[in-house]
């Protein structure tokens, strides 16, 4: 039987820390997410350009970032990269302090993590179209350019917009793991309360379904998004 | 036979709670003949790692010699390595038997678990800053980012009496780190330990800027319930005390010889 209390829920301190732990993670989640997908489209466009040390780098940067952990990521940012320079001077104590905090060095972490795969998303979306379109575009005197914007972009976008939808619900999980360099997120607000009143459990199933209906909300905006932008062949066409 | 009796019984009333199942730990330990007891192995001088890569410490001197007490020898013992976050849930779920993990008594922790005698009155929160810093009332850290340890049963009154914008990390090394990073303007977190950081070589231009302002009462832990088991260990501890082995321990761990400590000693060794 479980024996379940939630009475905790009625103390002040507990809900404030709540509130701010959704909101910040809302934003952690949204600036990652919008960065990520500039960052896959910038890196798809650039790949389309045939420049071969472009292509060198934008695989080296896939590489380095898809495959090592976000976690990782994060340590080395908030404990290496920030004490290598970029310092500032605290007004108040005089102390020389890290420029980025916290909150900044797990967003551009997590920025880049889903850039990487973002770009691998839209590439695919690229690379799959099929030669009989392309062959198309250029008899109908289609110009290199107007044939990627007006015919290949579109139906790339519409193509990667699922595995995009992947990432995006993954980089939104993802945000969890800021709470071990203290970005005072859900999770990690999630530990100071059961620290606090041991009630692990209703904790534990509290912050899983605030994630189940964030992510789900999320999903949903992007199904509604493919649905919005579907063409007959491409996306998910309304029923 | 009674036993079966005894547990209908219990069924009959309602009263068969988890409690009452775990209330033969004693049992389950001596059939097991070892005693598994949580530990900190990253909080000198009660429990931490030596040179070696054992675990050593006052809190581990007095598991050994509970579990002499209990199983005729301080070899008949299992310590597994806790953090604050977990100790309790460690041990709640049966994986442990008793935790000596610098487990400070709480009205909230007395909810899920049950404690044994009190064996140490620790002083409570200090702050470690740099050794320039003004900051040396409690009050002026409102506002402020101070670095702290998840899990610590001072940290809501960190928050929310004193408004300190409190940065808290899974573990102490990563507190540390970010002090010396300046990210805080100080380390919340138990002033003995704090103490003894001050004395190594690479933190002797930090200070404990801020006094503790209380003094707390540490004891073991074990499920609630577990009277039988508790008894066997306070007499354990009881005798420690009587013995004089605590005083000792103190002295061996380097830590400041406390009044309370010597105190109980003296009174166990009237009796």
């Amino acid at each position: 039987m479980l024996d379940l209390d939630y009475s905790w829920l009625a103390d002040p301190a507990y809900q404030s820390w709540l509130v701010v732990g959704v909101i910040n993670t809302l934003k952690l989640a949204a600036i990652s997410s919008i960065a990520a997908t500039l960052i896959g489209m910038l890196g798809a466009l650039a790949l389309t350009l045939r420049i071969a040390w472009l292509d060198a780098l934008i695989e080296l940067f896939v590489e380095v970032f898809r495959n090592t952990p976000p976690l990782l990521q994060m340590l080395f940012a908030y404990f290496t990269l920030s004490t290598l320079g970029l310092q500032v001077t605290d007004p108040d104590t005089g102390l020389s302090m890290p420029l980025l905090s916290a909150f900044a060095c797990a967003a551009i972490s997590l920025s880049l993590f889903g850039g990487a795969l973002a770009i691998e998303a839209f590439r695919s979306g690229i690379e799959t179209m099929p030669r009989a379109i392309i062959e198309a575009g250029q008899a109908l005197g289609y110009s290199r350019w107007a044939r990627f914007w007006r015919i290949e972009a579109p139906i790339a976008t519409r193509i990667s917009l699922p595995a995009l939808t992947n990432i995006l619900s993954n980089l939104f999980k993802t945000t969890s793991q800021a709470s071990v360099i203290t970005v005072p997120e859900l999770m990690y607000y999630a530990g100071q309360i059961y620290n606090d009143n041991f009630r692990t459990m209703e904790v534990m199933i509290l912050v899983l379904v605030i994630y189940v209906t964030l992510v789900s909300i999320l999903t949903y905006l992007m199904a509604r998004l493919e649905r919005w932008m579907a063409f007959p062949g491409y996306g998910k066409a309304a029923s | 036979m009674f036993k079966s009796i005894g547990f209908a019984l219990l069924a009959s009333t309602g009263l068969l709670t988890a409690s009452a199942v775990c209330a033969d730990t004693l049992d389950t330990i001596k059939e097991r003949d070892k005693l598994v007891v949580g530990v900190k192995t990253d909080y000198a001088p009660y429990g931490y790692l030596n040179d070696d890569g054992e675990i050593v410490g006052f809190e581990i001197e007095l598991a050994k010699y509970v579990a002499k007490e209990l199983l005729g020898s301080e070899e008949k013992i299992e310590l597994v390595p806790v953090v604050a976050s977990n100790r309790i849930d460690f041990l709640a779920s049966g994986r442990l038997d008793v935790i000596f993990a610098t487990l400070g008594i709480s009205a909230a922790r007395d909810e899920v678990i049950d404690f044994t005698t009190q064996y140490v009155s620790a002083a409570g929160p200090s702050i470690l800053a740099p050794e320039a810093s003004k900051l040396t009332e409690w009050e002026q850290y409102e506002g402020r980012p101070v670095c702290g340890i998840q899990g610590s049963y001072f940290n809501k009154k960190m928050t929310e009496e004193f408004g300190m914008n409190l940065i808290a990390f899974k573990s102490q090394t990563e507190a540390y780190r970010a002090l010396k990073d300046n990210r805080c303007v100080g380390m919340v977190f138990d002033d003995m330990t704090l103490r003894l950081k001050t004395l190594e070589p690479e933190w002797t231009d930090y200070k404990i800027a801020a006094q503790p302002y209380e003094f707390a009462p540490m004891g073991g832990g074990v499920r609630e319930g577990d009277t039988v088991l508790k008894e066997a260990i306070d007499k354990a501890i009881h005798k420690a005390e009587g013995e004089g082995k605590l005083i000792e321990w103190e002295a061996e761990f380097n830590m400041p010889a406390s009044e309370y400590i010597a105190e109980r000693a003296k009174t166990a060794g009237a009796e």
